[in-house]
C-alpha cells in the first residue's frame, strides 16, 4: 500500500476512535499518529553490508479523566478493533493513575507555514541511488589517502506523515522527508591504528554531499597518526561543533527543559532574567528554521511552532516548554513537546519514539548564534591548550559535570596545533565553562536537534598521564 | 499466536522465496507496560502493543536485504518479502566477492522461560505500587531529595523464527525492570544517583530487593554525596565494585570482542591464541544464564545460545559471532545475533557477558593498596573499536595504606581496555548478576555476571 493511501486509512480510523472516546467520561483525549517509510544502506568494512527498508505506522492515545489523571496506550495493529482497544486501554490506565498537577493539552491554534520540510526527491529515491551515495562516500574517504579504511556508516532516507488530533479541536497533519548520511573511518600504517573519526550530514533535502563527508573523514583520520600523551594542565580549550552538539548540548538541554524546572532539577531553576553565561552567548530554539532538520509547523502535541530566544547575550530569557510545563510555571508555551528526542535515555530507548510514547520537552533546532572567527583564528590566540573535536562519555545529569575522554583532540602551543592527544580527559562543570567563553566560531553545523559552532573556553582542566 | 506462524509459513510458498539463497522470517508480538512516578505523581502509565514481521533475504551468495512492516495482512507480508529481495539484489550486482553464511542444523523448538510470578497475575493497581513504593523509600532520605523518578517496565515477547532451512522456533520471554533516579540538592549543588533492577522472569524480581529499599538506598547515596569532595584526577590503582565492573566489562572488553567490531581491525582482531589480558581473567558470554536480562534460548538467526569462552586465563579464545562472521572466521556461530525487535536487522550483540570469579575477598583487595580509589556505581559509558572507553562512576572512596577512607563524588574514568585489563592483579571471589543495556545502533537488554576487580585506570575528577 502506498504511504499516502495508508495514511488516509489510518487518519480515518483515528478520527473515528476520537469520536468514540468523546462519548466516554473523559476530560481530554489526544491521538498522535504517524506513518513512515525508511530506506537505509549500512556500510561495514569498506563495503555495503545490508540494505534495510522499514515501514512503520501506529497511533498512541493519551486519555485524561477527572482530576487530571492520564493514561497512554499505543498500537501498530491498524484494525478498527485494535485501535479502539488501545484507546480503551489508555482510558482504563487513566482511571488507576494519579492526579498530574497542571496537566494541559493545547487549544486550537494556527500553525505557521514552514519551508523546506518535504523534498519529493527523497520520497521517490530508490535503493540503487542510496547505494551509489554510500559507495561515493566510501570512495572519497579511501581515495583521500590509502591508509584510510571506512569502517562503518549509514545512508538513511525517511519519508513520513505525522498527525495530531485532540478533543479540543486540534487536528493537524504534516508530511516530511529527512536524510542522514554518516561515515566512520580509521587509519592504519605499519602497526599503528588510529581511533575512529566520524562525519555526518543531516538534511531535509536530497542535496547530500557524500564526497564531502568522505573527504572530511579521510582528512580527520590522517591527522590522528602518532598521538602523544599530555600532562595534566589548566588551559584554553576550543570545543568543535561535534563536541558542542553532544555533551555541552546535553547539559544545556538538562537545564532548559521546562519539566526539569518544574521538578526543581534544572540548575537554572529560578534564574530567569539572570546572567547564566558569557554575554557573547545567544541561544535560540527555532522550530520554523527553513530546511531545519527538526523543523515542523506544530509540535508533537499540536502547539504551533515558533522561534524562542532562550539566552540573549548570556541572560536567561526562556525555558523550553510543552503545554503542561508552561501551565505549571504560568509561562508561555514554546511548542517544544517532542516525541523524537535525540539524546540517550534508557527508558526512552526501551519504550521507543514517535507514537510509542508520550512527549517530553526537548529542543527542536537549538541554535547557538555563531561568531565571526574561523577555527584557525580561535586556535591562533591560544598559548597553551587543546582543540577538542570530539569527546566520549556522558555529562552527569543535573550537575553539569563533564569529565570526558578526548577521542579526537589536539594539543595547542603558541597558537599552533602540535599533535593529536593520546588518552586524555577534560573535566569541569559545563555551567562554569559557559561563563568562561572567550570566542565563538563561525563554523556552525547542523545536527539532529542542534545547529552549533565551535566554542572557546578559558581555564579548563585537561587530565593526562 | 498460531496465526503469525501460519502467515509466515505461507511466505515460503511464494515464488519470491525460490529466488533467494536463504530466507529468515521473524514475527513478534510485544506488549510493554511502563509506569513512571515522578515526585509522587504517576506521570506516565502506558501500554504498548507492537506486532510485526521482519524479513531477511540472502541473495546470490553475496548480499543481504532486510525489510520489516507492522502490517500483517498477506498482501503487505508479500510486499515486505519482495522489498527484502529487491534490496538484496540491488547491492549484489556491485559486489565482487562471495560472502559466506555458516550453515546450522534446523531446529524445531517451542520455549517458554520459566516464571515464578507471572505478570498476568498482577493488576494495574499492583503495578502502580512498585514505582510509588520506590518513591516513598527515596523520600525517607531527607529534605535534600529534590527529584525522584522511578520507572517500572515489563516487556512480554512472543517471538517466531522461520527459515528456509526448515527451522521453526517460538520463544516466549518476559522481562521486568525498575529504574530509580534521584537528584539531591543543597545550596545550588546537585548530586545524582541511580540504580536499576532487571531480570528475565516475572514479578519475583522484587522478592529479593523491595522497591522501597531500592529507592531509599539510592536517595541516601545522593544525599550523602552532597557533603563530600570531588575525586582527584590522574592515573590510580583502583578497586572496582561489581556495579561498575559490569559497565567496564560490557563497554571496554565486550564490544571489542564482538566479531563485527573486532574484524574491523584494531582491538582484538586476528589475535586468537594470544595473551591479551591479565592471566587472572576468564571472560565468557552465556545466553542461558538463568534470570539474566540477556537470556535467550535461540538467537535471531536460529542458532542455539550457549556459553562461549572468549578469554581464558588471559588468552583470547573466541569472538562473539553471527553466522556471517563465523563463516569468515571458519568457526561455529555463537548465538550472538540479536535484533531489538522485529523492525530491525539482527546484529552481533552480547547476551549475558561474565568474568569468572577469582579468589580474593573485597577486604583483601583493598588491604594491598597503599594509595588508590574504590569506585562504585555506574552512569553508563561508551567504547570504540580500538577498545578506548569512557564511563562514569557514581561515588568513590579513597584508599590509604590498605584502608577505606573518606567518600568522594562521582566522575568519569577512561583508558584503553586492553591496556587496563593487563593491569588486573586481583579478581573478587563473589560474582553478581547485573542488568544492563546497550545502544549499538539499536537497543538491547543484556545481563552481566561480575566480580570486583583491581587494576590501574585514569580518573577525570575535579578534586585534588
Amino acid at each position: 500500500m502506498s504511504l499516502d493511501k495508508g495514511w488516509g486509512l489510518l487518519s480515518d480510523l483515528v478520527h473515528k476512535t476520537i469520536r468514540v472516546l468523546e462519548k466516554k467520561d473523559i476530560v481530554h483525549a489526544e491521538a498522535f499518529f504517524m506513518s513512515a517509510q525508511t530506506t537505509e544502506i549500512v556500510i561495514r568494512n569498506s563495503e555495503i553490508h545490508t540494505q534495510n527498508r522499514v515501514d512503520d505506522s501506529g497511533v498512541g492515545f493519551r486519555v485524561v479523566v477527572a482530576d487530571n489523571k492520564v493514561g497512554f496506550a499505543c498500537t501498530n495493529t491498524l484494525s478498527e478493533k485494535a485501535v479502539l482497544e488501545a484507546a480503551e486501554k489508555a482510558f482504563a490506565l487513566a482511571r488507576v493513575s494519579s492526579k498530574v498537577p497542571d496537566f494541559a493539552l493545547p487549544k486550537v491554534c494556527k500553525p505557521p507555514k514552514v519551508e523546506g520540510l518535504y523534498d519529493s526527491r527523497i520520497a521517490e529515491i530508490n535503493v540503487e541511488e542510496g547505494i551509489d551515495i554510500a559507495n561515493r562516500m566510501i570512495r572519497a574517504a579511501e581515495d583521500f589517502d590509502q591508509r584510510v579504511i571506512a569502517k562503518d556508516g549509514r545512508v538513511n532516507f525517511e519519508c513520513g506523515w505525522r498527525g495530531i488530533a485532540n478533543t479540543s479541536g486540534v487536528d493537524f497533519e504534516e508530511k516530511g522527508t529527512k536524510a542522514m548520511i554518516y561515515l566512520g573511518a580509521s587509519g592504519e600504517q605499519k602497526r599503528e591504528v588510529t581511533g575512529s573519526c566520524y562525519d555526518a550530514i543531516f538534511s531535509r533535502t536530497a542535496d547530500l554531499k557524500p564526497e564531502k563527508v568522505g573527504k572530511n573523514v579521510g582528512k580527520m583520520v590522517i591527522e590522528m597518526f602518532k598521538p602523544q600523551p599530555t600532562k595534566k594542565f589548566q588551559g584554553t580549550v576550543v570545543f568543535g561543533p561535534e563536541a558542542v552538539s553532544y555533551q555541552l548540548f546535553n547539559v544545556l538541554v538538562d537545564a532548559l527543559k521546562g519539566e526539569n524546572v518544574v521538578a526543581g532539577r534544572s540548575a537554572w531553576t529560578g534564574k530567569l532574567g539572570q546572567m547564566v553565561a558569557s554575554e557573547d552567548l545567544t541561544i535560540t530554539d527555532n522550530a520554523i528554521l527553513k530546511e531545519g532538520f527538526a523543523s515542523r509547523s506544530f509540535d508533537d502535541e499540536g502547539c504551533s511552532s515558533q522561534k524562542t530566544i532562550l539566552l540573549r547575550k548570556g541572560k536567561l530569557e526562556s525555558f523550553l516548554h510543552d503545554t503542561t510545563s508552561a501551565n505549571a510555571l504560568k509561562m508561555r508555551n514554546t511548542g517544544n513537546a517532542s516525541r523524537f528526542p535525540s539524546g540517550f535515555s534508557m527508558i526512552r530507548a526501551i519504550v521507543g519514539n514517535g507514537y510509542r510514547a508520550k512527549p517530553e520537552t526537548y529542543p527542536s533546532n537549538l541554535i547557538i548564534q555563531p561568531g565571526d572567527e574561523t577555527k584557525e583564528e580561535l586556535v591562533s590566540e591560544i598559548r597553551k591548550g587543546v582543540l577538542v573535536e570530539s569527546m566520549a562519555g556522558f555529562a552527569q545529569p543535573g550537575s553539569g559535570v563533564i569529565s570526558t575522554q578526548l577521542s579526537r583532540a589536539f594539543y595547542i602551543q603558541n597558537g599552533e596545533i602540535q599533535y593529536p592527544i593520546k588518552t586524555g580527559m577534560v573535566s569541569g562543570v559545563a555551567f562554569n565553562w559557559l561563563t568562561q567563553l572567550s570566542g565563538i566560531g563561525k563554523d556552525s553545523k547542523q545536527f539532529a536537534n542542534a545547529v552549533v559552532p565551535s566554542l572557546r573556553v578559558e581555564e579548563v582542566r585537561v587530565v593526562g598521564v | 499466536m498460531i496465526a503469525i506462524f501460519e502467515s509466515l509459513e505461507r511466505c515460503f510458498q511464494t515464488r519470491i522465496v525460490s529466488q533467494a539463497d536463504s530466507v529468515q522470517l521473524r514475527g513478534q508480538k510485544r506488549v510493554m507496560t511502563t509506569c513512571t512516578v515522578k515526585n509522587g505523581v504517576i506521570e506516565d502509565f502506558s501500554k504498548n502493543s507492537l506486532n510485526g514481521i521482519g524479513v531477511r533475504v540472502f541473495f546470490d551468495n553475496k548480499s543481504w536485504g532486510f525489510s520489516s512492516t507492522n502490517m500483517l495482512e498477506s498482501e503487505s507480508v508479500k510486499q515486505t518479502l519482495e522489498n527484502a529481495l529487491e534490496l538484496a539484489k540491488a547491492s549484489s550486482k556491485l559486489k565482487q566477492h562471495k560472502m559466506m553464511f555458516e550453515p546450522v542444523k534446523k531446529v524445531t523448538a517451542d520455549v517458554s522461560i520459566p516464571v515464578k510470578k507471572p505478570l498476568r497475575n498482577f493488576s494495574a493497581e499492583d503495578i502502580v505500587e512498585i514505582p510509588l513504593e520506590a518513591y516513598k523509600g527515596a523520600k525517607e532520605a531527607g529534605p535534600q531529595v529534590a527529584d525522584v523518578k522511578a520507572t517500572y517496565i515489563s516487556i512480554e515477547d512472543d517471538k517466531y523464527f522461520l527459515s528456509s532451512e526448515g527451522s521453526r522456533i517460538h520463544q516466549n520471554i518476559s522481562r521486568v525492570l525498575l529504574f530509580v533516579d534521584v537528584i539531591a540538592k543543597s545550596n545550588g549543588l546537585f548530586c545524582p544517583a541511580s540504580e536499576n533492577l532487571g531480570h528475565t522472569g516475572g514479578f519475583e524480581l522484587f522478592d529479593k530487593t523491595s522497591p522501597y529499599s531500592l529507592g531509599k538506598t539510592v536517595a541516601e547515596k545522593a544525599v550523602r554525596l552532597l557533603s563530600v569532595k570531588a575525586p582527584p584526577s590522574g592515573k590510580f590503582r583502583v578497586v572496582i565494585h561489581p556495579t561498575l565492573c559490569a559497565t567496564l566489562l560490557h563497554e571496554a572488553i565486550g564490544h571489542p570482542l564482538e566479531a563485527d567490531l573486532a574484524m574491523a581491525g584494531g582491538g582484538f582482531g586476528n589475535r586468537i591464541g594470544e595473551l591479551v589480558s591479565s592471566k587472572l581473567v576468564t571472560i565468557y558470554d552465556d545466553g542461558r544464564v538463568r534470570g539474566g536480562l540477556g537470556y535467550f534460548a535461540y538467537d535471531d538467526e536460529g542458532v542455539e545460545c550457549k556459553r562461549t569462552v572468549l578469554i581464558e586465563n588471559g588468552v583470547l579464545r573466541s569472538l562473539m559471532h553471527d553466522r556471517t562472521s563465523a563463516a569468515i572466521a571458519r568457526v561455529s556461530p555463537t548465538g550472538n545475533s540479536h535484533a531489538w525487535d522485529y523492525s530491525v536487522e539482527p546484529l552481533i550483540r552480547q547476551t549475558n557477558i561474565g568474568i569468572e570469579a577469582g579468589d580474593r575477598s573485597l577486604e583483601e583487595m583493598i588491604e594491598d593498596v597503599k594509595e588508590g580509589l574504590f569506585l562504585k556505581g555506574t552512569f553508563g559509558g561508551q567504547a570504540d573499536v580500538n577498545a578506548d572507553f569512557t564511563f562514569g562512576f557514581q561515588s568513590a572512596k579513597r584508599i590509604q595504606r590498605g584502608r577505606l577512607c573518606e567518600e568522594l563524588r562521582g566522575a568519569n574514568v577512561a583508558g584503553n581496555a586492553i591496556e587496563v585489563f593487563k593491569t588486573i592483579d586481583a579478581v573478587g571471589k563473589k560474582v553478581v548478576l547485573r542488568p544492563g543495556a546497550c545502544g549499538k545502533s539499536q537497543f538491547a537488554v543484556q545481563g552481566r555476571v561480575v566480580p570486583a576487580i583491581r587494576c590501574e585506570i585514569m580518573v577525570g575528577g575535579m578534586g585534588g
